[in-house]
């Protein structure tokens, strides 16, 4: 009934040893021979093997749960869905290990985007002891059993005829929403991918239209909501996923969405604390003048230039420095004169208000502190300053390389007070042992000043996470703050929230949208009336994700 | 596996393959590796190339190994394992090739002036897995009387009672097998088969059912196409792979004993 396979390769050795009397094994290699096969065998079909794996891998029970459900009842197909911010690298992590040590999975195909390829191989490899390789060099494909690498480079040749070539066990991509359109060259690669197993991991399986997600489950399953005639004709263009008990049914088969406020966890809370600061009288002069430039539409090729050095100017006089410098040199000795006359401003210039601000909070904490910054010369400065002022710190940047950030985290954790970081960046480093966020200068991206947050206040941070944001009064600083602070309550929200928010806005480019405010505004008041644009559009989409968690509970 | 099971177990491997304990805390072990066994686990095939080529004098490592965190081994400079450590598999691995076949004596005495017959077993540790889109395995242990055929579940459990030695002990002779190893191999496998067809073979309906159940999708979502398209087939193959109930059955490691006929 059942196919039986002998595997015979053991024996052919076995009858070679006995024609040439050996070699044979001691008693004891032979029993530890049986001991290792014994403590490798799968039990049972149910449960899960992989947390006793993964001992210093403490998960959390809705993440247990997810994988549980996903190798019992799912297949091993599913729509991991949860909110931003719950692990679903996690979950996912623990899946494709449980396959892994039951045998069911060897070859793996994991689709990420560019920018996190790098990050999951090292959360495989480090978190879950999975040997996955990122690709760089096209025989990796064939020679490594568990390959990351961004959909786009797969999709295209060579790789993609050699990726077709491979008998894949398990497909994971993450950001799945990404493949909504089922006319899309993602689409069709993925279609013809061969999925055994397949988890698709996204945090907002329906953006926009009912249909997002029947393409989403007919890539996994397809049939599983029907074709698409019969989709469009059941559940037609007018209804929606939380109208419809039956559909909604049908897609919790394959999906499955924990949201923050069901899973129990306690999430410690954020204090959040605004300080300003009034300029010295050297540094509002040297501020406006850099404003003044605006109306010397000549000299500045571009809006991001003017822009970034009026923030600068709010950082410190090292950075605007630093940024003239660069342009000066561009001029190759034909220096306009408004330079010669901004550097005598900056020479002007002899202490930086908010660096001395920033020393009092840290002598006030009097605990770990880490203040974040957009610039390098910032930085410097800061660290060069603190270090007159008694205070020892370290630096961090986006571009150490790993071993040099681990060193660093070391170093802020058990010998200094402060550590001076320029780039949150997607690098995966935990800084859970500190309470203190000093926001020295602001990004205008609030999903960065998300993940600037992110380091301290994340899953398992015990204690309340005290957040400073820096900003000089009467500059765009200010504005900014308005803005992030009390027009979209960026700080008040949830960890991943906002991420839901903006991406149903398809407001992915908020960076740029303001950059465009700041500078095509004639006068303040067109300004404060773009801005108010912009804050009703968010609060919109705000009650607009609000009423989808509602209506899907 | 509990940690102190992982530091017996990497004691006894060690130790049963030449290399020496420089010292033991109840939650470390350091070992001074055997050329051979740095081979197998250090990956430095370059060293090795070189010291072979020179013909240097070669300095095997010696490797740490933590299997608790206290206070004596805070400090240490090592590798902690546990149950999930890529270092232990690689361990567990080494053990498997290097266990694999066996052949020993039963240590008898002789009473008396005549010498003892031993008699030749096939003993098989198999492990059947049971695999759809889940997957379990079983242990079996089996032994075969080469000269009647008969045969012995658990066996290795009742060898483990018995004083076996790797050469044939004093006073001892052995008989010849009648049956062929390699055709005892073949009667063990048919023996497994018949266990298995007895078996409850719920968990095999229980995919079938998922897969026709999936391919019945599949087929009303390309209904309408007349011709159907790639997707449709590599998918088909896919539910194939994912569901199809297969048994495999594998030697972990076996060989040949020569034991004193008893009655029991």
């Amino acid at each position: 009934m059942i196919e039986i396979e002998f595997d015979s390769s053991w024996q052919e050795s076995f009858v070679e040893r006995i024609e040439k009397d050996g070699p044979w094994a001691s008693w004891e290699m032979y029993q530890l021979a049986l001991e290792a096969a014994e403590h490798l065998l799968i039990p049972e079909f149910d449960g899960l093997q992989a947390p006793k794996h993964l001992p210093h891998l403490t998960p959390l029970p809705h993440q247990l749960e997810v994988a549980k459900q996903v190798v019992e009842q799912m297949n091993g197909k599913a729509i991991l869905a949860d909110e931003v911010g719950l692990g679903k690298t996690i979950e996912a992590g623990l899946i494709l290990k449980e396959y892994m040590i039951r045998g069911l999975v060897k070859k793996v195909l994991i689709l990420v985007p560019a920018s996190l390829v790098s990050q999951w191989a090292m959360e495989l490899n480090e978190k879950f002891f999975i040997p996955a390789v990122p690709q760089k060099k096209s025989y990796v494909w064939e020679q490594c059993d568990v390959v990351v690498s961004s959909i786009d480079t797969a999709k295209r040749n060579p790789h993609r005829d050699i990726i077709y070539e491979q008998q894949y066990d398990m497909v994971i991509i993450d950001e799945a929403h990404k493949l909504k359109n089922n006319k899309t060259k993602n689409y069709e690669f993925v279609q013809n991918l061969k999925k055994k197993f397949c988890l698709l991991l996204t945090a907002t399986p329906i953006q926009n239209r009912i249909e997002e997600i029947f393409h989403l489950v007919s890539l996994l399953k397809p049939g599983h909501l029907g074709n698409a005639t019969y989709f469009a004709e059941t559940y037609g263009k007018e209804r929606s996923l939380q109208t419809d008990e039956h559909l909604k049914a049908l897609v919790n088969k394959v999906m499955i969405r924990n949201r923050r406020a069901n899973t129990g966890i306690e999430w410690s809370k954020r204090h959040v604390e605004t300080v300003m600061i009034d300029f010295s009288k050297e540094e509002r002069e040297l501020y406006e003048a850099v404003q003044m430039l605006k109306s010397n539409g000549a000299m500045l090729n571009s809006q991001f230039s003017l822009i970034t050095m009026l923030r600068e100017a709010c950082s410190s006089r090292e950075a605007l420095f630093f940024t003239l410098k660069n342009m000066i040199n561009k001029y190759e000795g034909n220096i306009p004169s408004y330079f010669q006359a901004l550097m005598e401003k900056i020479n002007a210039v002899t202490a930086n208000s908010k660096a001395e601000k920033a020393l009092e909070l840290i002598r006030r904490i009097d605990d770990k502190v880490i203040i974040f910054t957009e610039y390098r010369a910032t930085q410097l400065y800061l660290q060069w300053f603190l270090q007159q002022n008694g205070i020892s710190s370290v630096p961090f940047r986006g571009g150490f390389k790993r071993g040099k950030k681990d060193w660093m985290k070391e170093l802020f954790k058990n010998r200094v007070q402060v550590l001076i970081a320029t780039e949150a960046g997607g690098e995966g480093i935990n800084l859970q042992f500190c309470h203190h966020v000093i926001n020295y200068d602001l990004p205008w991206n609030p999903m960065r000043l998300e993940q600037r947050i992110g380091r301290v206040h994340r899953l398992g941070q015990t204690k309340d996470v005290h957040i400073y944001n820096f900003a000089v009064r009467n500059t765009v600083e200010e504005h900014i703050l308005k803005l992030l602070y009390d027009k979209i309550r960026l700080f008040e929200r949830v960890v991943g929230e906002l991420d839901d928010i903006l991406t149903k806005m398809n407001m992915n480019n908020l960076e740029n949208y303001l950059h465009d405010i700041f500078f095509h505004s004639h006068n303040e008041r067109e300004m404060q009336i773009k801005m108010e644009n912009l804050t009703s559009m968010i609060d919109l989409a705000d009650q607009l994700t609000k009423g989808e968690h509602y209506a899907a509970k | 596996m509990q940690q102190n099971d992982i530091q017996q177990f990497l004691k006894r491997y060690f130790q049963t393959n030449d290399c020496s304990i420089v010292e033991e805390t109840d939650g470390h072990l350091t070992v001074q590796l055997s050329v051979e066994l740095d081979k197998e686990l250090m990956n430095r095939p370059f060293y090795w190339h070189y010291i072979e080529r020179t013909g240097g004098t070669p300095a095997p490592m010696k490797l740490t190994l933590i299997t608790k965190q206290n206070e004596q081994t805070r400090s240490l400079t090592g590798e902690r394992l546990h149950f999930g450590s890529p270092r232990l598999h690689q361990i567990f691995q080494s053990a498997q090739r290097r266990g694999s076949y066996i052949r020993l004596y039963e240590q008898a005495q002789a009473i008396g002036p005549s010498s003892i017959p031993l008699h030749p077993w096939l003993g098989l540790n198999m492990r059947i897995s049971y695999q759809c889109d889940r997957k379990k395995d079983q242990f079996l242990s089996l032994g075969l009387h080469l000269i009647s055929g008969a045969i012995v579940e658990q066996f290795h459990e009742k060898l483990q009672r018995l004083a076996l030695t790797p050469k044939i002990p004093d006073y001892c002779f052995t008989i010849s097998p009648i049956i062929k190893p390699s055709s005892g191999i073949g009667r063990l496998e048919q023996y497994v088969k018949r266990i298995i067809d007895q078996d409850d073979h719920t968990w095999a309906e229980e995919a079938i059912a998922r897969w026709q159940e999936d391919k019945a999708l599949l087929d009303h979502f390309y209904e309408d196409i007349a011709e159907k398209p790639e997707c449709y087939y590599i998918e088909e193959e896919a539910l194939e792979e994912q569901y199809k109930p297969k048994i495999t059955v594998s030697i972990i490691n076996g060989g040949l004993f020569y034991l004193q006929p008893r009655t029991a």
